[in-house]
């Protein structure tokens, strides 16, 4: 298992990097509220500039991951004794026959180790809200607009709060992995409960921990979803006022959020094949995507004929019923069972 | 921004109708997937909710399809003769049905889809003038073309899923003919300085040799 010490630094350093997170970007949220009443913009140079350092502390945040499951990769690994080697490979030689996709066999030289991505467990809300983070500073540099940057500005600052107070990556890093990879480590366990054991962590490392797709698919669609909801406020603001700027802002947003979020989901799907075989269709979490998805093609149609006033409220509307899908979609997994689930 | 009224208009109405109507279904399949706890079932009830699911959806597939085979034509014909096409493809689809079945019918119509769109994408990457676009530019047809390309593949796809290889080959078509659509679309006035840059530095590097060799 991990060294204490590994734990306790990045357990604390992470925390007190985040909580510098949450004090500057509930900084920028007080200013945006006060934008937002106010009848003059104010301090829009110091929010940039506090805007620009949040993202760089979500950066050294990330590097933190980074480190840390490097260090997970160096010091775990399902190590057997020899006398099991024989053994085990013959019995995966007999679970691979007649299997679409085989499991790789044991090799003593090169014992199975944990390749784990940056984006699981809580790291993912890191990622995603490190994404908005990052697109908001180019929004905020993109668009002088006071009330616009007002309303990104608050809702990077909610966002940072349930990061700290109910999804923290760092207080109790990795609970599920580490909880499932702990008895591995237990003194005194018989050879019998140990290939037991192995027989079900390795196939759960092999087509999710180390999947190649885990690197692309979840991180895409947090990267949509990103992009989306800065696609949802402007849609707001086209509805209360017809601003071309705005609207030509939201839809390179929506542009960026539907190309990574097709490639996400269309690089789900192979991945979906290998772990799961055929029979994931009408997983709940799927549908909504699939929803989602509809919707956003919907909005992106409809936005060509934005020219009509009806058609540019209706685009709007659109805008937000994308964003509203797509908590849906993100809260689906979490209230319906499925091969998606959290719960 | 493009003029209401047009057939363009009226087919992305009727698609986003039967989107509209594919997602209620999505949302109610994760209800009642929910409520009946069909996790928890044997695996022979999960089929056959699977298969009631699939019976609810089938129709708006259908339409889905015969809309994408009335959509892809309307860049190689006018109106009047679309009107004309899309009865032919009704009668078509109908006769397929009525002597072989319907996943025979629904094959015809994407793979006739396929060979039009294929022809469209040709005739787009040849600069022809003669298809009817709306949106111009180059790049930004190209990338439509290729888009609807991927589209058609990946549902065409979906009837072989039981070889895996060549659904895993088909698969990955159609996701790079998507991603290049869609960055040629998204992103056509960028591709498309890009390349006049690439034009202009060769034309300069041309010129350069032509006056040295002079």
């Amino acid at each position: 298992m991990l060294a204490a010490a590994t734990l306790a630094f990045f357990s604390t350093a992470g925390d007190l990097l985040l909580w510098a997170i949450l004090g500057l970007s509930s900084l920028l949220g007080a200013v945006g509220c006060l934008n937002l009443i106010s009848s003059q913009p104010r301090w829009q140079r110091q929010t940039g500039i506090l805007l620009f350092a949040v993202n760089l502390l979500f950066m050294g945040g990330f590097i933190l991951i980074c480190w840390f499951h490097w260090q997970i990769h160096d010091n775990i690994s399902l190590t057997l004794p020899d006398e099991a080697v024989t053994w085990l490979n013959s019995q995966l030689n007999a679970m691979n026959k007649g299997a679409s996709f085989s499991l790789p066999l044991y090799d003593p030289a090169q014992p199975p180790r944990y390749t784990i991505p940056v984006w699981i467990e809580n790291e993912k809300y890191f990622f995603w809200f490190f994404c908005y983070s990052a697109m908001t500073l180019i929004a905020h540099r993109s668009l002088a607009h006071r009330q616009f940057r007002a309303v990104l500005h608050i809702l990077l600052a909610i966002q940072v709060a349930i990061l700290c107070l109910a999804a923290n990556p760092f207080r109790d890093p990795l609970p599920k992995f580490f909880a499932e990879i702990s008895p591995w480590f237990e003194p005194g366990l018989t050879p019998m409960a140990r290939f037991g054991l192995f027989m079900r962590l390795y196939p759960k490392q092999i087509f999710y921990y180390n999947a190649h797709y885990m690197w692309f698919h979840p991180p895409l669609l947090f990267l949509a979803y990103a992009g989306m909801t800065i696609t949802f406020v402007t849609s707001i603001f086209m509805l209360v006022k017809r601003d071309l700027a705005l609207e030509k802002l939201g839809y390179d947003y929506a542009k960026l959020g539907y190309f990574v979020l097709t490639l996400g989901m269309l690089l789900g799907y192979p991945w979906a094949l290998q772990a799961w075989g055929p029979n994931w269709w009408w997983d709940p979490k799927i549908c909504s995507s699939i929803m989602m998805w509809a919707i956003f093609s919907t909005y992106l149609h409809t936005r060509l004929y934005a020219n009509k006033p009806a058609m540019w409220y209706f685009s709007a509307f659109l805008g937000i019923l994308c964003f509203a899908a797509m908590i849906f979609t993100f809260l689906a997994s979490f209230f319906f069972p499925g091969e998606h689930t959290f719960q | 921004m493009k003029k209401t009224g047009s057939y363009d208009f009226y087919l992305i109405l009727a698609t986003v109708a039967v989107l509209f109507v594919i997602s209620a279904i999505c949302v109610y399949g994760m209800f009642s997937f929910k409520f009946a706890q069909i996790q928890n079932m044997p695996v022979a009830i999960k089929a056959t909710y699977m298969e009631r699911m699939n019976t609810i959806l089938i129709p708006f597939l259908i339409a889905l399809i015969v809309i994408l085979g009335i959509c892809i034509p309307k860049r190689l014909m006018p109106t009047v003769w679309l009107n004309r096409f899309a009865v032919l493809l009704g009668i078509l689809l109908a006769g397929v049905v009525w002597w072989i079945d319907l996943k025979t019918g629904l094959t015809v119509i994407l793979t006739l889809s396929l060979l039009l769109q294929t022809v469209v994408l040709i005739l787009a990457l040849a600069g022809s003038a003669r298809l009817i676009f709306e949106k111009k530019g180059y790049w930004l047809r190209v990338g439509s073309s290729l888009i609807h390309l991927g589209l058609i593949l990946f549902i065409l796809d979906l009837l072989f899923y039981k070889n895996l290889k060549l659904h895993l080959l088909l698969f990955w078509i159609t996701t790079l003919a998507t991603v290049a659509g869609m960055l040629l679309c998204f992103y056509a006035e960028w591709v498309a300085g890009v390349f006049d840059r690439t034009k202009a530095c060769n034309n300069r590097e041309e010129d350069k040799e032509a006056s040295i060799e002079q």
